[in-house]
């Protein structure tokens, strides 16, 4: 689904963000990627949305080479990949229904795609009745949830979440990785990046382990096993 | 591209011009002023051509010849005349039609005191060759040549007026070019920051959009739109003022002027804006899109 051979990232100004870094996820996988900041997560995430591209080596997607994806094609490599953050992002001014509706809407698919989509995936999140609520009337977890909802919404192969629990207490942190287990189960490919070690440790799923733009660790069931 | 998101995508370019009211406004009004600038000048231009050509062709010079020169060779140098591009036409008057014309215009009435030139002709070396020219700025040429050649005696022409209005009309045209170009930057600079500031309010959706996967065109659409649409309003705005003005514009200047009403002809302002409106409409929709497309391509990285 997702492989990596002999990718390095040098910024102009010189720093190395990773370093020879190959790794595959399969179809269907839940994978963590974990490590401090600065070690390379953020630039990873960056080059799977192709904002940035590697200095050197590949990164499939899809069994696709993405360093070699024309321009105009990158719309339908994120079309692919749907992604939630740590801050939520959703836009104040609509519902939770538009918002959730919003991915559909700008990949333009047919009114009734969005018609049954976006219920469906409220329910999945549990949260149907707050439909026509706006985000700030909605806790962080059920913001999180909404967010989840927008990124699954049009049935992405893979969903990359970045720190998704950064902004939450310990109880809804849970929900929300019961949640990303649910998704895994229909089949999807999740990818977690985070530093959450309680929640790393207790899933019991495969952890790739960065450092310093290189991977110190690759375990399947594996823990954070990682000292800050 | 879908129907529906084209809609979708001029609705957002609307909503962004209602959302940053005071900006719009600001880009709306000298973009107006700009076309306004545009119209006015484009039409007292055309007025002062269309001017110009009806005194091109009802103005000439007449050219007087030695004494003794034979009809045939005024007509011989008629004839190269007419020959000649920057001559309209040539009239001949020979010597007993000056002279009806001449006893016409200061004898009528007086007819007794003609008494003493019966059977004489006192201009039989009068006669003259009456030319019209094509086109006013060949006629300093032109009278050279005339000068130049045999048997002319002098010549009268009315080179000053003509001088005149050309050089009024050259002003004009330049004054309009300098004032236009500046209209055009502060239209072309105001827009990219009514743009920017709508990209800057909208940076999280975007930013959203992006991750979702939305084409650069559903991206950059709206803003585009934007710019387009303050074109369009820019531009008919000042053109519905100079209609609605024209005529009576016209009507002052003929009544403060009435020395020169005879030479003040305007023209229909159907015909000045069959040429006018797609102009200024280009124009318009031009200065939008540059201004959008300039900010985009600076601050909308996709």
């Amino acid at each position: 689904m997702i492989r990596l051979e002999n990718v390095t990232k040098v910024y102009p100004n010189g720093v190395k963000a990773l370093d020879d870094v190959s790794f595959e996820i399969e179809k269907g996988a839940f994978v963590f990627i974990v490590g401090n900041s600065g070690s390379g997560k953020s630039t990873l995430i960056k080059m799977l949305m192709k904002e940035i591209n590697p200095t050197s080596g590949s990164l499939y997607v899809e069994e696709k080479d993405i360093t070699k994806l024309r321009r105009s094609k990158i719309p339908k490599l994120r079309r692919s990949i749907g992604v939630v953050f740590q801050d939520f992002r959703l836009l104040e001014k609509m519902t939770i229904y538009n918002n959730v509706a919003f991915t559909l809407k700008v990949t333009e698919a047919p009114i009734r795609t969005i018609r049954r989509n976006v219920p469906m995936v409220l329910s999945l999140v549990g949260l149907s009745q707050k439909a026509n609520m706006h985000p700030k009337q909605l806790s962080g977890g059920e913001q999180q949830r909404a967010a989840l909802a927008r990124a699954i919404v049009n049935n992405p192969p893979i969903l990359l979440a970045d720190e998704p629990t950064g902004n939450l207490d310990p109880k809804t942190s849970w929900e929300i990785m019961k949640l990303l287990l649910d998704i895994n189960l229909r089949g999807t490919t999740v990818v977690v990046v985070t530093h959450d070690k309680e929640v790393v440790n207790s899933m019991k799923k495969r952890v790739i382990t960065l450092r310093e733009g290189r991977v110190i660790r690759d375990m399947q069931k594996g823990d954070y096993g990682y000292e800050n | 591209m879908k129907i529906r998101t084209i809609f979708y995508l001029m609705g957002q370019g609307f909503m962004n011009i209602i959302k940053n009211q005071l900006m719009s406004f600001a880009s709306i009004t000298t973009i107006s002023a700009c076309i306004f600038m545009v119209g006015i000048f484009y039409t007292v231009s055309v007025n002062m051509d269309y001017m110009l050509d009806a005194i091109e062709t009802t103005m000439g010079m007449t050219v007087f010849f030695d004494e003794g020169t034979s009809e045939e060779q005024i007509i011989e140098i008629k004839s190269l005349l007419e020959a000649r591009s920057e001559v309209h036409k040539v009239n001949y008057i020979s010597p007993e039609e000056a002279w009806t014309n001449f006893k016409n215009e200061y004898f009528t009435g007086k007819e007794d005191q003609l008494a003493g030139f019966e059977g004489e002709n006192p201009l039989k070396d009068s006669a003259s060759l009456e030319v019209y020219f094509a086109r006013l700025e060949t006629q300093k040429d032109l009278v050279a040549y005339i000068e130049a050649l045999p048997n002319v005696r002098n010549i009268r022409q009315a080179e000053q007026v003509v001088e005149i209005m050309q050089s009024f009309n050259t002003l004009v045209r330049y004054s309009s070019l300098v004032l236009v170009a500046i209209l055009l930057i502060i239209s072309i600079f105001l827009i990219s920051n009514t743009i920017r500031l709508g990209i800057s309010t909208r940076q999280k959706e975007i930013e959203i959009m992006k991750y979702i996967g939305a084409k650069d065109a559903f991206i950059k659409g709206p803003f585009i739109i934007e710019g387009a649409i303050i074109g369009i309003i820019g531009t008919v705005i000042p053109l519905s003022i100079i209609y609605v003005f024209y005529e009576r514009v016209i009507e002052v200047v003929t009544t403060e002027f009435v020395l020169i009403s005879n030479y003040l002809i305007f023209m229909n302002i159907m015909d000045i804006y069959k040429n006018l409106v797609p102009m200024a409409a280009l124009f318009g929709i031009m200065i939008g899109l540059i201004g959008s497309r300039v900010t985009i391509h600076k601050y909308l990285k996709v």
